[in-house]
């Protein structure tokens, strides 16, 4: 008996020594909090590029803020094509005004800045150096300013917070004026570049929206301009233009070519992309959406008519054949940039293209929201800004630009017409006239001169040289023209739609997020 | 001893005692005997009574109820007896009998399972030697069992005689029968009786096959074994000789529609690839929803290493004994927070003492598909062409067939070999398997090997210490269709190609079409491929020691290792444009180690009470961890090319810009606990059950680390009553339990702040940690009824359950601003989903007799499933291709059942315009179906003649809808416009539909889920022993999947494709899958 008392002690002792572990989660091929903040500065330099990462896919992607700001106006449109792109009505809702807060794109590009501005606050933690810190907390601000401009509403947190309650808000006037201060507060500490990296151009340009468009915040229905902030508009472009870094390209495509880091002249602020290197990298997007599919694209999206006609025939922004590396010999001298209307060819044989059941494949312009007819396949003008890296079809080279010195000098004459004091810096001019035509009339550009502006002839400028550069809701917006009918929406639209709505699931989730106004 | 009863009784016949009533009682208990002792099986050998002062009689009576054995006796000679009072618990027959024979003027003898009561004698035993046989023939024989053991002790009678021997211990047998019209009655103890017409053979073998013990089987619950009829909860066993037949790749389609309340789907037809198994309903808010498996005392992970690969791919169904299914939570609440979705117990077969025997059975067969899916052929098209008026380009002059292109016989081959045998010292079993099956698809299949050594040792010279071992190792390599989506996955495009293009050129090049045009799925089916290969281990040792026999310690210590690679690449020749091909190699290695202290008790604790108990202690590791690897080939130097090689054997020759490599080691999760169970069995007639774990894992926050999980039951064994009268009904127990249980399947690092590397130099916080998370709670009723009746032919179990999933551990929205990229946040959701039901199973032997027998067993599950008190209505069921990015088709909402199918309504198509009329012009979406099914249907039947038997088993799965994304938009009527082919059904619809119908999801594409299907029938002959050599030879021809009834028009109901959103699984959403084959086999098992 007493042997069998032992050999069970025995055996409870060494389940004991085996067991009652503590049950820590330990990580092994990630960190912890403390893990993370524990080692130095290269820490927040990998920190601080998932910053960037960040928003890559953002802009990039070509279906999430190029959606909501794009879509949403004259500029395109995704028409259901019979069985192909229908999605649930997702896209002609966006066109035609009838989003409500379960919309799939309002969810995703809430959800892609909030993860910007978390990731930007979360740096702070850890000790980043002062440019570090800096450059986060413009790339905050950058993410912030989106989410003031499409949803009124922007949710914050201080480093370090708890993410499982719910984040306070600042709306409208006050988010645009803690995004001012942000900006005004860290722009010294900002590198002088590349554009690839939060910069002080791209913190004065950013600025520059802000003044722009106080007036809208305030009163996206009824903006007024002071004239203030015109002049405040004025003199931060003229520290960029006086900064002589930006100057035009030799040709308008330069800016969004495969190797526009290096020939990119304009640009002030872009999203670095490297060949093949940044998977989050969708630029592909930006040419597999609008071609058809013997082009080896989708079929998707299109430009309207109207808004492809206000372009002169001579304007080099409207169509070129601009050749990359890599890219097939084109013995036709087809038009492989801008957009593509008519005939479409096999650009290494130069055979016309036809469809699967074989068409010929014919662009023509006009374009209906639900296309029901035999070519429905054909319909609408497809735009391709980007030219296409055929080298890495799928992971392009191309840098998405955010600002280019373009829109620095059209929101400068914007500032003049709306009441600011006309100023003269670098060659563009004093008045809004000279500086619009300074554009128009560049070798790159190719348009005429113009012979007298006002706001509506400066909208249409802005349309034809910033087309796909995500400005066209913002710019609607503050010249009043965004509930009014345009092409496949004829009719005037509800004042509410003038801010998306808070996606459903936020309000859900956060008490603290009222839904806007009419959702 | 046997020996002398038989001597003893051949002396008193002989000498006149016996009365020739009690001879005619005899011979008609010998034939009942023959009848009944295939009835009687199962009853207990047990005796538990509590009586005073009853007659012989009555007592008898009430042995016979509990046992089955029966009385033989005179009324005159009963008449001698006096009445007793006894009072036993658990006593074998012999000790019941020698207590009411006590005392008496009568004795007894026990022949096979007849009590045959006599007088006394009242003169001295002659001496036993003594030999005195009656003239006639000498016939000679052997016994033996099913598996050619010899069965020493088998008694031999002369039919209608009180002529009786006994099989010596070799099975031998020697007696001495009237003539040549004699007939033999063989019967052993536990084994069906046989009835031999000898003729003019003087030499016989005999074999006697198991008696169906449904009531007395040894059932496995939680770490241990209990007999069924001490279950309190709802258990269902199937053993190897019911499981499904044919050649199946994994465990759990050997059990398919053998159990109630178990739902068991193959995803689709693809060799190898996972299923989906519903245990008591549909409550997965998360997860898989699967069940947990237990191999041999092992708990296994369960999580598929590679995607379309069955988890329980490694272990051999050869191999299988039996397959045990906890159900309710009184049962499966002993394994805690893994249980919610029940628990599955495999066990594997054991070397038994005896002769070193070698098993061996060769199953080789050919698939083919089973249904097509019907799009329109060459002849068809080119009418279609004409009548919707689309462009005449679009006939390319051919003539092809794509799916019968892609689709292929497939041969598969089997080959099982065991060797197993020892002492009672050691015992062992080694196995192997071979497993080469063709998939119905070209270039698809599975082959698998698989090894096993099963061992049980036993030590001391007391026997107290013992050692089992088992070791599994299996390796799987599966060849299955590209994953990829339109237009390349090989199903779209096998539906789309336009069937006048040819899939070949003149030249017997493929007919690669432009880019934008469809895959050539022929091409496809040569270019692109997907290889997958596991590799898993599975050992585990056991030492115990019994420090008497009621109480016994046991380790269990096991390591399961398994690592999958996965290679897939596409030729550049495929896409015309992008002449550069693309390959990838990925890698994940899942480790599971366990310790198990166990300590169990077992004694009757007074005459009235036996107490069991069990107390344990476990800890287990999980650990994942992998790698991928992907690239494109360089665009300069012409791609990968075309030499002929697999791109992934020379990966390193690909563009350095467009490789993407990732690895990852999941936090290492650690699962500790305690458990406990009561067992109580009070007087044989109310048991009690009690169980509680606590469980304690690394996933959840700081503040709710462990979970409580507690269960109670009881149950009434009513027949063992007094007052219990219905003499047809054998045996009545009513039973009930309430239990909770848990869910801990969500990913590790949910409650901390995670970090992750991720590419170029990033990192990132990647989680919205939440560290109150805690678990899941699945709270469970059952109330249940087993009874037999009509002499134990029948058996029946009914049961009712009610099961809440409360605190649904659920990936909610994250609240802004929050981690970039991760959509999710776990919380614990407010809110039930409800699943109640009836199961009903039956067994019966409708005919039984010696060369001619039927059996009949029917099952059927019948399901309610409810969603309540959420907060918010949740979406999933995500459609993809094209026309449907973004559109949602399912919702958890309060009032609906879980998964509804949430879309447009259907009205019908506009004769005018052949538009689909919707209601509300689509702009709203309704509840329009229910993925769940609302009954379970299992048919299983055994038909014997002779040699020759017939075993069929049916299944069938009643009440659901099925989305039938495939219609909706690969094969839709746009199609034809676009140069594709489309469905039959819409070319031949009364209305013609108008081409330019939008894709759009609504209540037109569901169909009703209904099916019977033929799953599989086995016509077999028992060749019996070939020669000396071969044993138990057995050939066989099985049909699997021969038809199916169904009104549905995919490849097969049976499908479950992965719409999941965030984490929410999809249920009942087709979406053009693997084609499901028809097999037929032939087969032979012997052993030497």
């Amino acid at each position: 008996m007493l042997r069998k008392i032992l050999i069970l002690t025995a055996c409870i002792l060494s389940s004991l020594i085996y067991s009652c572990t503590k049950l820590e989660e330990r990580y092994e091929g990630d960190l912890t909090a403390s893990q993370v903040g524990g080692s130095g500065s290269s820490n927040t330099t990998a920190l601080l590029e998932g910053v960037y990462t960040s928003l890559r896919r953002t802009f990039t992607n070509h279906v999430e803020v190029f959606a909501l700001s794009v879509q949403t106006t004259d500029e395109a449109m995704v028409p259901t094509r019979g069985p192909d792109w229908d999605d649930d009505g997702q896209w002609r809702q966006l066109h035609q005004h009838k989003w409500e807060e379960t919309h799939v794109k309002l969810r995703d590009v809430f959800n892609r800045f909030g993860g910007t501005i978390f990731a930007a606050t979360d740096l702070l933690r850890y000790n980043p150096t002062q440019q570090q810190e800096a450059e986060a907390r413009f790339l905050r601000a950058w993410s912030m300013y989106w989410l003031l401009d499409l949803f009124d509403q922007v949710p914050y947190r201080d480093p370090g917070e708890s993410v499982i309650q719910p984040a306070r808000i600042r709306k409208g006037s006050e988010a645009l004026d803690y995004i001012i201060s942000e900006i005004e507060a860290i722009a010294p500490a900002l590198p002088d570049g590349p554009a690839y990296i939060a910069n002080k151009w791209a913190a004065k340009t950013l600025l520059m929206k802000c003044y722009l468009n106080k007036g809208v915040y305030a009163n996206r229905a009824n903006p007024t301009f002071s004239a203030a902030d015109m002049n405040k508009v004025i003199s931060l472009a003229d520290e960029i233009i006086n900064s002589n870094k930006f100057s035009f390209s030799a040709n308008y495509f330069d800016n969004f070519a495969p190797n526009n880091t290096a020939i990119g002249k304009e640009n002030i602020f872009t999203q670095l992309d490297v060949a093949g290197v940044y998977p989050d990298n969708r630029m592909r997007n930006t040419w597999v959406l609008p071609l058809h599919g013997s082009q080896g694209g989708s079929n998707g999206v299109a430009t309207l008519p109207t808004f492809y006609n206000k372009f002169e025939a001579t304007d080099k922004r409207r169509q070129a054949n601009y050749p990359t590396t890599g890219s097939p010999a084109n013995p036709g001298n087809r038009v492989t940039v801008g957009f593509l209307v008519g005939q479409q060819y096999n650009l290494t044989t130069d055979v016309p293209l036809k469809t699967n059941a074989g068409l010929p494949v014919i662009f023509v312009p006009e374009v209906k929201s639900i296309e029901t007819d035999a070519n429905l396949e054909l319909t609408g003008i497809r735009p391709i800004k980007y030219p296409i890296d055929y080298t890495n079809r799928d992971s392009p080279d191309n840098d998405f630009v955010y600002f280019r010195l373009a829109d620095v000098l059209l929101m400068k004459a914007e500032a003049i017409l709306r009441g600011g004091t006309g100023t003269s810096a670098g060659i563009y001019g004093n008045t809004a006239l000279a500086i619009v035509n300074s554009i128009r009339t560049d070798p790159a550009r190719n348009a005429s001169a113009l012979a007298s502006i006002n706001l509506d002839v400066l909208l249409d400028e802005r349309g034809r040289e910033l087309w796909w550069e995500n400005w066209r809701r913002n710019d609607f917006i503050r010249f009043g023209k965004f509930l009014l009918p345009f092409e496949q929406k004829n009719y005037t639209s509800d004042p509410k739609y003038l801010v998306f709505p808070i996606p459903s699931e936020q309000i859900a989730v956060n008490t603290n997020m009222k839904q806007n106004t009419g959702y | 001893m046997q020996l002398s009863i038989h001597r003893q009784f051949w002396k008193l016949a002989q000498r006149g005692l016996l009365k020739t009533l009690l001879i005619m009682k005899l011979t008609t208990a010998f034939l009942l005997a023959a009848c009944l002792s295939a009835s009687a099986k199962g009853l207990s050998q047990e005796v538990t009574l509590s009586e005073k002062n009853v007659s012989l009689n009555q007592i008898f009576k009430e042995i016979n109820r509990q046992t089955g054995y029966t009385f033989v006796y005179t009324e005159s000679l009963l008449e001698k007896g006096k009445s007793i009072t006894i009072n036993v618990r658990n006593a074998s027959i012999e000790q019941v009998l020698e207590l009411c024979f006590k005392d008496q003027p009568l004795t007894y003898t026990i022949l096979n399972k007849m009590v045959v009561v006599k007088e006394k004698p009242s003169i001295s035993r002659p001496d036993v030697a003594e030999n005195v046989a009656p003239p006639g023939i000498k016939i000679t024989g052997k016994i033996t069992n099913d598996i050619s053991d010899p069965l020493s002790g088998a008694s031999v009678a002369e039919k209608g005689t009180n002529n009786i021997a006994i099989a010596k211990e070799d099975g031998s047998f020697e007696i001495t029968v009237a003539g040549e019209k004699s007939i033999l009655l063989i019967s052993y103890v536990g084994y069906e009786s046989k009835e031999i017409s000898l003729g003019n053979q003087t030499t016989i073998s005999i074999k006697l096959n198991p008696a169906n013990q449904a009531l007395s089987d040894i059932v496995v619950v939680g770490y241990g074994t209990a007999k069924k009829k001490d279950l309190t909860g709802a258990v269902a066993s199937v053993s190897s000789k019911d499981f499904n037949k044919g050649n199946y790749a994994t465990a759990d389609q050997l059990i398919q529609g053998k159990m109630s309340g178990v739902q068991i789907i193959n995803n689709n037809g693809q060799p190898g690839n996972t299923t989906t198994i519903k245990i008591r309903g549909n409550s997965a808010m998360t997860g898989t929803g699967q069940p947990l498996f237990v191999l041999d005392g092992v708990p296994l992970d369960g999580r598929s290493l590679l995607a379309n690969t069955n988890p329980l791919n490694f272990i051999n169904p050869a191999d299988i004994a039996s397959i045990d299914v906890l159900k309710d939570a009184s049962a499966t609440a002993i394994y805690g927070s893994r249980a919610a979705y029940g628990v599955v117990i495999i066990n594997t077969k054991k070397g038994q003492a005896g002769i070193t025997r070698i098993e061996a059975n060769v199953t080789n067969g050919v698939s083919t598909i089973a249904r097509k899916i019907k799009v329109l052929n060459a002849q068809q098209y080119r009418q279609a062409i004409t009548y919707y008026n689309v462009s005449p380009l679009s006939d390319k002059g051919g003539n092809a067939d794509a799916l019968d292109a892609i689709t292929q016989t497939g041969i598969q081959q089997n080959y099982n070999l065991a060797v197993s045998g020892g002492n009672e010292t050691g015992k062992y079993r080694v196995s192997l398997g071979i497993l080469d099956q063709d998939g119905i698809v070209r270039k698809t299949g599975l082959k698998k090997y698989s090894a096993g050594l099963a061992t049980n040792f036993k030590f001391l010279e007391s026997k107290k210490l013992g050692l089992d071992l088992n070791v599994n190792g299996s390796q799987s390599l599966q060849d299955i269709p590209y994953t990829a989506s339109a237009p390349y996955g090989l199903f779209f495009a096998a539906l789309q190609w336009n069937p006048t293009d040819s899939l070949k050129k003149a030249d017997g090049s493929f007919n690669i079409r432009p880019s934008g045009s469809n895959a050539n799925p022929l091409a496809l089916t040569e270019l692109q491929k997907e290889n997958l290969k596991t590799s898993t281990i599975l050992a585990s040792i056991s030492p115990y020691y019994k420090f008497n026999n009621w109480l016994e310690y046991r380790l269990q210590m096991s390591i399961n290792y398994s690592s999958g690679i996965r290679r897939t690449s596409t030729n550049q020749a495929l896409v015309p444009n992008l002449l550069t091909g693309a390959a990838s190699i990925g890698n994940s290695e899942l480790t599971t180690q366990q310790i198990t202290h166990t300590l169990s008790f077992n004694k009757e604790i007074s005459p009235n009470i036996t107490l069991s108990a069990l107390a344990g202690y476990e800890y287990m590791k999980f650990k994942m961890k992998g790698f991928s690897m992907s690239a494109t080939g360089r665009t300069s130097t012409g791609g990968f090319g075309n030499y002929g090689l697999d791109y992934t054997n020379y990966i390193q020759y690909s563009d350095a810009n467009g490789r993407i490599i990732t690895s990852f080691v999941d936090p290492l999760t650690e699962l500790q606990s305690f458990f406990g169970r009561t067992m109580v069995n009070l007087k044989e007639k109310y048991l009690l059950t009690a169980t509680i774990r606590a469980d304690g894992s690394s996933k959840f926050g700081k503040n709710n680390r462990y979970g409580y999980f507690p269960s109670f039951s009881a149950a009434w064994v009513v027949s063992n009553e007094k007052f219990f009268k219905p003499s047809f009904v054998n045996s009545f127990k009513i039973r009930a339990g309430w239990g909770k249980t848990g869910n801990q399947e969500f990913p590790s690092g949910a409650s901390q702040a995670k970090y992750s590397f991720l590419n170029n130099g990033v990192i990132g916080q990647v989680n919205n940690p939440n560290p109150d998370l805690k678990w899941q709670s699945d709270e469970q009723y059952n109330v249940g009824v087993d009874f037999t009746i009509l002499h134990n032919r029948v058996s029946a179990t009914i049961d009712y359950f009610h099961k809440t999933t409360t605190d649904l551990l659920f990936p909610s929205f994250p609240v802004q601003p929050s981690s970039p990229g991760s959509v999710v946040r776990w919380i614990n959701l407010d809110g039930n989903i409800i699943n109640k039901g009836v199961e009903v199973a039956i067994n019966s032997a409708l005919i039984d007799h010696s060369d001619f027998s039927l059996e009949l067993g029917v099952n059927a599950t019948f399901l309610k499933n409810t969603v309540s008190n959420f907060p918010t209505a949740i979406q999933t069921g995500r459609l993809e291709g094209l026309g449907v990015t973004g559109a949602l088709i399912e919702i958890m909402r309060n009032g609906l059942p879980a998964n509804a199918f949430y879309t447009r309504k259907y009205l019908g198509m506009d004769k005018g315009t052949g538009r689909p009329i919707l209601v509300d012009d689509g702009t709203t979406s309704y509840y329009v179906g229910d993925p769940n099914p609302n009954m379970l249907l299992g048919v299983s039947s055994t038909l014997r003649y002779k040699k020759l038997s017939l075993v069929v088993n049916m299944n069938g799965v009643f009440g659901n809808d099925i989305f039938n994304s495939t219609n909706l938009n690969i094969i839709n009527v746009g199609g034809i416009n676009a140069g594709r082919n489309i469905a039959l059904d819409i070319y031949k619809a009364p209305v013609k539909e108008s081409l330019f119908n939008n894709v759009t999801a609504s209540s037109r594409y569901i169909e009703k889920g209904n099916y019977l299907r033929m799953s599989n029938l086995t016509l077999s002959y028992n060749i019996g022993d070939v020669a000396k050599a071969f044993k138990r030879a057995n050939v066989f021809v099985t049909g699997q999947n021969l038809f199916i009834i169904t009104k549905y028009s995919g490849f097969d109901p049976e499908v479950n494709v992965d719409r999941s959103l965030n984490g929410v699984p999809s249920l009942g959403i087709d979406y053009a899958q693997y084609p499901s084959a028809r097999t037929i086999l032939i087969g032979l098992n012997f052993s030497l």
